[in-house]
Protein backbone atom coordinates (compact mmCIF):
# COMPACT_ATOMS: atom_id res chain seq x y z
CA UNK A 1 0.00 0.00 0.00
CA UNK A 2 1.37 3.40 -0.93
CA UNK A 3 0.31 6.54 1.47
CA UNK A 4 0.20 10.41 -0.06
CA UNK A 5 -0.14 12.99 2.07
CA UNK A 6 -1.32 16.13 0.88
CA UNK A 7 -0.71 19.54 2.98
CA UNK A 8 -3.62 21.52 2.87
CA UNK A 9 -2.38 24.47 2.48
CA UNK A 10 -1.57 23.20 -1.11
CA UNK A 11 -3.89 21.16 -2.20
CA UNK A 12 -7.74 21.56 -2.39
CA UNK A 13 -10.22 18.71 -0.90
CA UNK A 14 -12.09 18.88 -4.42
CA UNK A 15 -9.50 18.51 -6.54
CA UNK A 16 -8.18 15.21 -4.37
CA UNK A 17 -11.81 14.23 -4.56
CA UNK A 18 -11.98 14.19 -8.76
CA UNK A 19 -8.33 13.13 -9.02
CA UNK A 20 -9.17 10.13 -6.79
CA UNK A 21 -12.72 8.90 -9.30
CA UNK A 22 -10.37 9.55 -12.30
CA UNK A 23 -8.37 7.12 -11.37
CA UNK A 24 -10.55 4.90 -9.28
CA UNK A 25 -10.32 1.91 -12.27
CA UNK A 26 -7.00 1.55 -11.98
CA UNK A 27 -6.00 1.32 -8.22
CA UNK A 28 -8.12 1.22 -4.87
CA UNK A 29 -8.26 4.54 -3.09
CA UNK A 30 -8.96 5.48 0.63
CA UNK A 31 -9.33 9.20 1.90
CA UNK A 32 -8.43 10.17 5.06
CA UNK A 33 -8.62 14.08 6.39
CA UNK A 34 -6.10 14.68 8.77
CA UNK A 35 -4.72 17.71 10.77
CA UNK A 36 -3.15 19.90 8.65
CA UNK A 37 -3.86 17.49 5.21
CA UNK A 38 -5.55 15.09 3.39
CA UNK A 39 -4.27 11.04 2.97
CA UNK A 40 -4.92 9.40 0.19
CA UNK A 41 -4.22 5.35 0.36
CA UNK A 42 -3.56 3.48 -2.80
CA UNK A 43 -3.68 0.06 -3.12
CA UNK A 44 -3.29 -2.36 -5.83
CA UNK A 45 -5.76 -3.63 -8.78
CA UNK A 46 -5.68 -6.87 -10.27
CA UNK A 47 -4.61 -6.57 -14.04
CA UNK A 48 -7.54 -8.28 -15.09
CA UNK A 49 -9.42 -5.44 -13.34
CA UNK A 50 -7.96 -2.67 -15.03
CA UNK A 51 -5.23 -2.11 -12.13
CA UNK A 52 -1.97 -0.34 -12.83
CA UNK A 53 1.35 -0.32 -10.80
CA UNK A 54 0.27 1.61 -7.46
CA UNK A 55 3.13 3.55 -7.47
CA UNK A 56 2.22 5.06 -10.79
CA UNK A 57 -1.52 5.68 -10.16
CA UNK A 58 0.01 7.56 -6.98
CA UNK A 59 2.42 9.89 -8.63
CA UNK A 60 -0.18 10.40 -11.61
CA UNK A 61 -2.76 11.28 -8.91
CA UNK A 62 -0.67 13.59 -6.91
CA UNK A 63 0.00 15.42 -10.43
CA UNK A 64 -3.74 15.56 -11.18
CA UNK A 65 -4.73 16.95 -7.81
CA UNK A 66 -1.32 19.57 -8.21
CA UNK A 67 -2.97 20.41 -11.36
CA UNK A 68 -6.66 21.01 -10.66
CA UNK A 69 -5.95 22.87 -7.58
CA UNK A 70 -3.74 25.16 -9.07
CA UNK A 71 -6.57 25.65 -11.98
CA UNK A 72 -8.79 26.14 -9.33
CA UNK A 73 -6.97 28.57 -7.64
CA UNK A 74 -6.56 30.74 -10.55
CA UNK A 75 -10.00 30.27 -11.82
CA UNK A 76 -11.48 31.77 -8.23
CA UNK A 77 -8.63 34.59 -8.35
CA UNK A 78 -9.81 35.41 -11.23
CA UNK A 79 -13.41 35.42 -10.42
CA UNK A 80 -12.86 37.68 -7.53
CA UNK A 81 -10.83 40.36 -10.21
CA UNK A 82 -13.77 39.98 -11.84
CA UNK A 83 -16.06 40.81 -8.89
CA UNK A 84 -13.96 43.58 -7.72
CA UNK A 85 -13.65 45.41 -11.32
CA UNK A 86 -17.75 45.04 -11.62
CA UNK A 87 -18.28 46.41 -7.94
CA UNK A 88 -17.27 50.40 -8.86
CA UNK A 89 -19.55 49.84 -12.32
CA UNK A 90 -22.10 49.05 -10.05
CA UNK A 91 -21.59 52.13 -7.20
CA UNK A 92 -21.37 54.64 -9.99
CA UNK A 93 -24.30 53.31 -12.07
CA UNK A 94 -26.71 53.02 -8.91
CA UNK A 95 -26.16 57.31 -8.36
CA UNK A 96 -27.92 57.88 -11.97
CA UNK A 97 -30.62 54.60 -11.63
CA UNK A 98 -31.48 57.00 -8.20
CA UNK A 99 -31.69 60.11 -10.58
CA UNK B 1 11.84 8.65 -3.54
CA UNK B 2 9.72 10.34 -0.72
CA UNK B 3 6.45 12.46 -1.70
CA UNK B 4 5.40 13.01 1.53
CA UNK B 5 4.87 9.25 1.36
CA UNK B 6 5.55 6.15 3.60
CA UNK B 7 5.54 3.08 2.74
CA UNK B 8 6.49 1.39 -0.48
CA UNK B 9 7.50 4.78 -2.16
CA UNK B 10 9.03 6.00 0.41
CA UNK B 11 13.13 5.61 -1.05
CA UNK B 12 14.48 8.96 -0.12
CA UNK B 13 18.20 9.11 0.00
CA UNK B 14 20.04 12.39 -0.13
CA UNK B 15 22.93 12.01 -2.06
CA UNK B 16 24.50 15.32 -1.65
CA UNK B 17 23.35 18.49 -0.34
CA UNK B 18 23.28 21.79 -1.08
CA UNK B 19 22.37 25.04 0.41
CA UNK B 20 22.33 28.20 -1.44
CA UNK B 21 21.25 30.93 1.40
CA UNK B 22 17.75 29.95 2.04
CA UNK B 23 17.60 27.59 -0.52
CA UNK B 24 18.26 23.78 0.60
CA UNK B 25 18.67 21.12 -2.41
CA UNK B 26 18.36 17.58 -1.78
CA UNK B 27 18.98 15.63 -5.02
CA UNK B 28 18.11 11.86 -4.18
CA UNK B 29 17.69 8.75 -6.24
CA UNK B 30 15.54 9.74 -9.11
CA UNK B 31 14.32 12.48 -7.26
CA UNK B 32 15.42 16.12 -6.40
CA UNK B 33 13.90 18.31 -3.43
CA UNK B 34 14.05 21.67 -3.07
CA UNK B 35 13.27 23.56 0.03
CA UNK B 36 12.74 27.38 0.35
CA UNK B 37 11.16 29.79 2.34
CA UNK B 38 7.74 30.63 1.45
CA UNK B 39 8.47 34.42 2.82
CA UNK B 40 10.40 35.23 -0.84
CA UNK B 41 8.22 33.51 -3.29
CA UNK B 42 4.31 34.06 -3.01
CA UNK B 43 2.22 30.97 -3.42
CA UNK B 44 0.96 31.61 -6.54
CA UNK B 45 4.69 31.94 -7.70
CA UNK B 46 5.24 28.61 -6.33
CA UNK B 47 1.89 27.29 -8.19
CA UNK B 48 3.51 28.67 -11.07
CA UNK B 49 6.35 27.34 -11.06
CA UNK B 50 5.10 23.69 -10.36
CA UNK B 51 3.10 23.78 -13.16
CA UNK B 52 5.55 24.25 -15.57
CA UNK B 53 7.05 20.86 -14.49
CA UNK B 54 3.96 19.01 -14.39
CA UNK B 55 4.10 17.73 -17.84
CA UNK B 56 8.03 16.24 -17.43
CA UNK B 57 8.09 15.70 -13.64
CA UNK B 58 5.93 14.29 -10.90
CA UNK B 59 5.85 16.49 -8.86
CA UNK B 60 4.62 17.60 -4.85
CA UNK B 61 4.35 20.10 -2.60
CA UNK B 62 4.44 20.12 1.48
CA UNK B 63 5.44 22.04 4.36
CA UNK B 64 9.12 21.71 5.46
CA UNK B 65 8.80 23.66 8.55
CA UNK B 66 7.79 27.30 9.56
CA UNK B 67 7.50 29.41 6.57
CA UNK B 68 9.34 26.39 4.39
CA UNK B 69 8.32 24.94 1.50
CA UNK B 70 9.26 21.61 -0.45
CA UNK B 71 8.85 20.38 -3.73
CA UNK B 72 9.56 17.33 -4.90
CA UNK B 73 10.59 16.34 -8.78
CA UNK B 74 10.60 13.11 -10.30
CA UNK B 75 11.61 13.11 -13.81
CA UNK B 76 8.38 10.66 -15.46
CA UNK B 77 10.75 9.30 -18.72
CA UNK B 78 11.92 6.76 -16.02
CA UNK B 79 15.79 8.03 -17.34
CA UNK B 80 17.97 8.98 -14.49
CA UNK B 81 17.08 12.86 -14.56
CA UNK B 82 19.40 15.20 -14.32
CA UNK B 83 18.74 16.54 -10.58
CA UNK B 84 20.99 19.59 -10.60
CA UNK B 85 19.72 20.71 -13.55
CA UNK B 86 15.90 20.15 -12.70
CA UNK B 87 16.59 22.06 -9.37
CA UNK B 88 18.05 25.37 -11.05
CA UNK B 89 15.35 25.31 -13.29
CA UNK B 90 13.21 25.02 -10.31
CA UNK B 91 14.71 27.82 -8.92
CA UNK B 92 14.72 30.22 -12.07
CA UNK B 93 11.04 29.26 -12.49
CA UNK B 94 10.17 30.37 -8.84
CA UNK B 95 12.28 33.83 -9.37
CA UNK B 96 10.16 34.30 -12.90
CA UNK B 97 7.17 33.60 -11.31
CA UNK B 98 7.27 35.97 -8.53
CA UNK B 99 9.03 38.73 -10.67
CA UNK B 100 5.94 37.90 -13.32
CA UNK B 101 3.50 38.15 -10.29
CA UNK B 102 5.33 41.86 -9.26
CA UNK B 103 5.18 43.53 -12.59
CA UNK B 104 1.23 41.89 -12.97
CA UNK B 105 0.63 43.70 -9.35
CA UNK B 106 2.09 46.95 -10.08
CA UNK B 107 0.89 47.18 -13.77
CA UNK B 108 -2.84 45.89 -12.43
CA UNK B 109 -4.14 49.72 -12.29
CA UNK B 110 -2.67 50.54 -15.55
CA UNK B 111 -4.25 47.52 -17.22
CA UNK B 112 -7.29 47.55 -16.03
CA UNK B 113 -7.79 51.87 -16.97
CA UNK B 114 -6.74 50.61 -20.69
CA UNK B 115 -8.97 47.80 -20.99
CA UNK B 116 -11.93 49.72 -19.57
CA UNK B 117 -11.42 52.54 -22.23
CA UNK B 118 -11.41 50.26 -24.77
CA UNK B 119 -14.73 48.54 -23.88
CA UNK B 120 -15.94 52.24 -23.37
CA UNK B 121 -14.67 52.92 -26.86
CA UNK B 122 -16.16 49.69 -28.27
CA UNK B 123 -19.49 50.39 -26.58
CA UNK B 124 -20.40 53.30 -29.56
CA UNK B 125 -21.76 56.04 -29.67
CA UNK B 126 -24.13 57.32 -27.03
CA UNK B 127 -27.53 56.81 -28.06
CA UNK B 128 -30.69 59.38 -28.06
CA UNK B 129 -31.54 58.86 -24.41
CA UNK B 130 -28.21 59.66 -23.54
CA UNK B 131 -28.47 62.42 -25.59
CA UNK B 132 -31.34 63.99 -23.78
CA UNK B 133 -30.04 63.48 -20.47
CA UNK B 134 -27.15 65.51 -21.09
CA UNK B 135 -27.43 68.91 -19.34
CA UNK B 136 -26.19 71.00 -22.45
CA UNK B 137 -26.92 74.67 -22.35
CA UNK B 138 -25.13 78.08 -23.27
CA UNK B 139 -22.06 77.72 -20.51
CA UNK B 140 -21.69 73.76 -21.59
CA UNK B 141 -21.92 73.92 -25.27
CA UNK B 142 -19.08 73.30 -27.35
CA UNK B 143 -17.33 76.58 -28.78
CA UNK B 144 -17.45 76.54 -32.41
CA UNK B 145 -14.20 78.72 -33.57
CA UNK B 146 -14.50 77.70 -37.29
CA UNK B 147 -18.27 78.61 -37.56
CA UNK B 148 -19.32 74.58 -38.59
CA UNK B 149 -22.43 74.86 -36.87
CA UNK B 150 -23.35 77.94 -38.86
CA UNK B 151 -25.61 77.50 -41.70
CA UNK B 152 -23.74 78.61 -45.20
CA UNK B 153 -26.09 81.45 -45.87
CA UNK B 154 -25.37 82.96 -42.48
CA UNK B 155 -21.54 82.14 -42.95
CA UNK B 156 -21.39 84.02 -46.38
CA UNK B 157 -24.44 86.09 -47.48
CA UNK B 158 -22.82 89.16 -45.92
CA UNK B 159 -19.43 88.66 -47.14
CA UNK B 160 -20.68 87.93 -50.84
CA UNK B 161 -22.93 91.22 -50.45
CA UNK B 162 -19.82 93.12 -49.42
CA UNK B 163 -18.21 91.43 -52.75
CA UNK B 164 -20.77 92.62 -54.76
CA UNK B 165 -20.44 96.44 -53.13
CA UNK B 166 -16.59 96.38 -53.55
CA UNK B 167 -17.06 95.11 -57.30
CA UNK B 168 -19.62 98.16 -58.21
CA UNK B 169 -17.73 100.89 -58.02
CA UNK B 170 -14.64 99.25 -59.62
CA UNK B 171 -16.74 98.83 -62.97
CA UNK B 172 -18.34 102.08 -62.51
CA UNK B 173 -14.43 103.53 -62.62
CA UNK B 174 -13.36 101.42 -65.05
CA UNK B 175 -16.58 102.28 -67.03
CA UNK B 176 -15.70 105.81 -67.38
CA UNK B 177 -12.30 105.18 -67.88
CA UNK B 178 -13.62 103.52 -70.78
CA UNK B 179 -15.68 106.51 -71.78
CA UNK B 180 -12.87 108.87 -71.47
CA UNK B 181 -10.01 106.48 -73.14
CA UNK B 182 -12.30 107.10 -76.77
CA UNK B 183 -12.06 110.75 -76.19
CA UNK B 184 -8.32 110.72 -75.58
CA UNK B 185 -7.71 108.56 -78.83
CA UNK B 186 -10.26 110.50 -80.41
CA UNK B 187 -8.52 113.64 -79.45
CA UNK B 188 -5.17 111.97 -80.09
CA UNK B 189 -6.79 110.61 -84.02
CA UNK B 190 -8.24 114.29 -84.35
Amino acid sequence: MIEVRFHEEFYDGFAIDEAVKLYAPYANFTLKREAGGFIVQVEGKPEDQGGADPSLVAAELMNYALGKTIERSRAAESAASETASAAPETASASPGEAA
Amino acid sequence: MDYGVSGTLAVHTADEEVSMSDITTVLGEGTVTVEFDESFYPKDAIYGAAYVFIDRCYVHLDRAGDKRVRVTLRAKSGKPADGEALAGELQNELLGQAWRLSIAAENRQLIESITSRALGGAAGPPGLDELLAMDIDEATAFDDPLGIAMSWEEKYKKKGAADEGADAPKADASASSDAAEPNAAGEKSS
